[in-house]
């Protein structure tokens, strides 16, 4: 502080005759100047958001952010797998998935800002407690799911750089539970996240590795059917890890977390699309990388972390293994830290029951035994030996797929209800796109079932 | 005793034998510890939804599970004009959120317990177990009713979480309004906007206002924007000059000038006074709200005066002495003990303390914060460089500066 001109508090007041205005005045913004009841005034003290760049740089800097951590284990596998095996046929299904993702998410953003409450919250408020214990299970798989496949992940990125996934895994569960529990997750999270933006190498990796572009436009703009049950396998696994049941609740969460009220919600429409768009020309580049290195050179089939590394190579060369496997732990740890923590909360939110991670454990026991429930269960299954880790992942993201109808059912049902979302309802634009989705995922969905049980009784399909 | 999950398998019967399976039943919220029951709900033969005042209820057959009625089909449909009173058991309480006034907390209805008593049905109690789900997902077969698990609905506070529904209930008595501001504000902060609005709209005006003013500044503005506009400017006349002054700068420009335009000439000049200087300076957290007296006058004098300027502002325990009440130089101060305890025909200027420790409304926010908490003192004044008395930084504001405004702020963030 500037040190007073004058003896503060040592002399009467009367006795100071020299100013009391620091020696140097500080520098001050100029505000607003406003005529309000008949007086001309300068206000600098209005708590403004940003406006022109700074607000686009707002909206993008968390959407980057959440697509390097959205991003994690199971879609970067899938990816992979997707330009490995199939080059660049099934961009198209990207690029389809980028406009339903995108309608998703802002229907999921809109929800939120809305009601002010969580999907299970409301799922349980409308159509009572059976079907939001259907919901919550439903949850409760998928993510549960998805948790086993991060926890893999971590061992697979320590095993890139040398440590034994035996130890990698229980270490990284007890890291990740104690800084949630303690409380000091916050700050550790920002490193994590630093740590995934080594993915920003796949785009540049894409351009490196001189992809025959007419290729690319035409796996993308030409769709391209085959009855192979692999590809069929995967176009939901791309489904299942592009619009997941939990990014979709982790949008509607975040903007009541942020306070969006249904007046201002206009704006954030946009950080929805930007969101999805941004990251699926992300989950694009993956796959143009993969199928430029890999897919080219007649590797067909990506079995370990360390093959899809191989995809960054034109980058990074011999780094590669180095580099992909401290992406893929931080957006691992940060998954494994997110996902068991943000699932304990809106289940815990569905039963009424106290949440959040400033309680002790006599106050929040549903909460932090759900939490705990998840890591433990996710780090053990991680630990069972010789898991074909690629398929593992995979899996999981058409299981994920399996289940998104259902919570997109939810969804549409909810967002249709004038008595919830009043102005902000559904228009008949938003729910065509979404049932098209629905109905697109749907049909995808049973088309795997329907080969997968063929295949089991025998029939073979022409290929 | 009955819980709502039994009741709704109960059926209803008319003196020709009619019968109509009970769906839910409706209770005047607002009347009593323990709302009545008013309407019977169930469907009719043509399965359209019907229901019958409570009136018609002729006895109530409980081994059986039949409502003896008198004339099912003097049912009519469903009538929207009375909802705004009523509440449906079923559709509306059961599954939402409650306010639990005993534990302060916010949790979900699972169950709800009802007693007959003087031939009226009322809501006695709201059951939160585990059990209870059991309950009405195996029809009643599992999950024991433990009455340990019951709240008493004398101490249960329910919110639809739809503002505009209340709006003519407005000034209602809650059972929540007999809480401290703060720990009403505390208590909707897990309720969506929605709710917290709604009770807003609710709660008398001073306590509207002082609950307001203790929520969290991003509830705060969630809170404000879904007001009448009415209320809104009631509210914002009411609230200490500072905090208004942060909601106010947090509206768009063109909704602020209207409210400023509207509010009460006094308020709106404290506020726009305020909202000249930048958040992160002395200004930008001082109230401009304080007493002062001229220090000519004697004790007597100034406690005549002070009664009306005394009566209104939060920060009353140290009255300024200034030269003038129109230059408003500050000259020095006394506490209220020190006006309450001299005697009657001193000066002011005589007993008043003239050594004064002062802040510069320019001067940076967080360094000032620290002196005025360091000083021991109830608040430090803020001067100009004429000697001006222009407001004072209370150890509340300075505490608020220097601290998270509470410790569920500081609770990281889960989804963003």
């Amino acid at each position: 502080m500037t040190k007073p001109s004058s003896p503060q508090g040592l002399e009467p007041l009367d006795a100071v005759d020299a100013k009391i205005l620091p020696a140097t005045p500080r520098s001050i913004r100029t505000g607003l100047r406003l005529n309000i009841r008949g007086r001309s005034v300068q206000l600098r003290g209005l708590r403004r958001s940003p406006t022109g760049l700074l607000r686009w740089l707002a909206i993008l800097g968390p959407g980057l952010i959440a697509t390097s951590a959205g991003n994690d284990a199971g879609g970067i596998a899938t990816y992979s797998q997707a330009g490995a095996k199939f080059g660049y046929d099934l961009i198209w299904v990207m690029v389809i998935l980028t406009l339903s993702f995108a309608v998703v998410q802002e229907m999921c953003a809109r929800l939120g800002a809305a009601t002010g409450r969580g999907l299970l919250d409301l799922i349980r408020e409308r159509y009572g407690i059976a079907w939001a214990l259907f919901a919550v299970s439903v949850v409760l798989i998928a993510n549960g799911g998805v948790t086993i496949s991060e926890f893999v992940g971590i061992g697979a990125a320590m095993e890139l750089m040398g440590v034994s996934k035996y130890i990698a895994i229980p270490l990284g569960a007890l890291l990740i539970w104690y800084l949630v529990i303690f409380g000091t997750y916050g700050r550790v999270e920002k490193i994590l996240l630093l740590m995934t933006l080594v993915f920003f190498a796949y785009p540049v990796a894409a351009f490196m590795a001189r992809p025959d572009w007419s290729a690319v436009a035409k796996g993308a703009f030409v769709p391209k059917f085959r009855s192979d049950p692999a590809y069929i396998f995967l176009i939901v696994g791309l489904l299942g890890t592009t619009i997941t049941p939990y990014i979709q609740i982790f949008q509607q969460s975040s903007l009541v977390e942020k306070g969006v009220a249904r007046r201002h919600y206009g704006p954030e429409r946009i950080d929805a699309y930007v969101g999805a768009i941004f990251s699926n020309l992300m989950s694009i580049s993956m796959i143009i990388a993969t199928a430029a290195t890999l897919y080219v050179v007649g590797q067909r089939n990506i079995s370990s972390a360390a093959d899809a590394a191989r995809a960054l190579e034109p980058v990074v060369g011999s780094a590669a293994k180095m580099l992909f496997g401290i992406g893929l732990l931080g957006a691992t740890l940060l998954a494994g830290a997110v996902l068991p923590l943000a699932t304990a909360y809106a289940v815990s939110e569905a039963f009424g029951v106290p949440k959040g991670v400033n309680l002790d454990f006599r106050r929040g026991k549903v909460f932090f035994s759900l939490f705990t429930a998840l890591i433990v269960l996710g780090a053990t299954l991680a630990l069972i030996p010789n898991v074909p880790v690629m398929t593992l992942f995979v899996g999981v993201q058409v299981l994920n797929g399996i289940l998104l109808p259902i919570i997109l059912i939810f969804i549409l049902l909810l967002i249709n209800d004038k008595r919830l979302t009043g102005d902000l309802k559904n228009t008949r634009r938003n729910n065509v796109l979404g049932v098209g989705t629905l109905i697109l995922i749907t049909t995808a969905v049973l088309t795997m079932v329907g080969s997968r049980l063929l295949e089991m009784f025998g029939v073979q399909l022409g290929q | 005793m009955v819980m709502l999950s039994q009741l709704r398998r109960f059926d209803l019967i008319d003196d020709q034998g009619r019968r109509a399976r009970l769906r839910d039943l409706s209770v005047a919220l607002l009347d009593g510890d323990y709302p009545p029951v008013t309407r019977l709900y169930f469907l009719n033969s043509k399965k359209k939804k019907n229901s019958l005042p409570w009136e018609n209820v002729t006895s109530i057959d409980w081994p059986n599970r039949l409502i003896q009625v008198v004339d099912i089909d003097e049912a009519q449909g469903e009538s929207t004009d009375s909802m705004a009173k009523e509440v449906l058991l079923h559709d509306g309480i059961l599954d939402s959120l409650i306010l639990d006034l005993q534990n302060r907390r916010a949790t979900r209805a699972n169950d709800l317990c009802l007693e007959e008593e003087d031939g009226k049905l009322l809501l006695r109690s709201a059951d939160t177990s585990f059990g209870a789900l059991l309950r009405r997902l195996t029809g009643g077969r599992y999950g024991r009713v433990s009455p340990a698990a019951h709240h008493d609905w004398k101490y249960v506070e329910f919110l639809r979480g739809d503002p505009e529904a209340v709006r003519s209930e407005a000034g209602q008595h809650l059972r929540i309004s007999r809480l401290p501001p703060g720990e009403i504000a505390r208590l909707t902060d897990p309720l969506p906007y929605l709710h917290a609005a709604e009770l807003i709209t609710l709660l008398a005006d001073p306590k509207a206002a002082d609950t307001l003013e203790a929520m969290m500044p991003e509830r705060q503005l969630q809170v404000f924007e879904e007001l009448e506009e009415e209320q809104a400017l009631r509210l914002l006349a009411l609230m200490a000059p500072d905090i208004a002054t942060d909601l106010v700068g947090r509206l768009q420009t063109r909704t602020m000038r209207r409210y400023l335009e509207k509010i009460p000439r006094k308020q709106a000049e404290r506020i726009i006074e305020l909202l000249r200087y930048p958040e992160d300076t002395v200004g930008g957290i001082m109230t401009n709200d304080v007493v002062y007296a001229r220090g000519s006058l004697t004790v007597a004098e100034a406690r005549k005066k002070l009664r009306g300027p005394l009566q209104d502002p939060d920060f009353v325990f140290l009255i300024y002495i200034v030269a003038n009440e129109k230059s408003r130089r500050l000259q020095g101060l006394i506490s209220i003990r020190n006006l309450i305890t001299a005697d009657d025909d001193e000066r002011l200027e005589e007993i008043m303390d003239p050594y004064v420790t002062t802040l510069n409304p320019l001067a940076p926010a967080g360094e000032a914060a620290y002196r005025v908490i360091d000083s021991h003192l109830a608040a430090l004044p803020v001067v100009d460089d004429e000697g001006q008395l222009l407001g004072v930084v209370t150890v509340d504001a300075a505490v608020a500066q220097v601290a998270p405004p509470s410790w569920s702020a500081q609770a990281p963030r889960v989804f963003s």
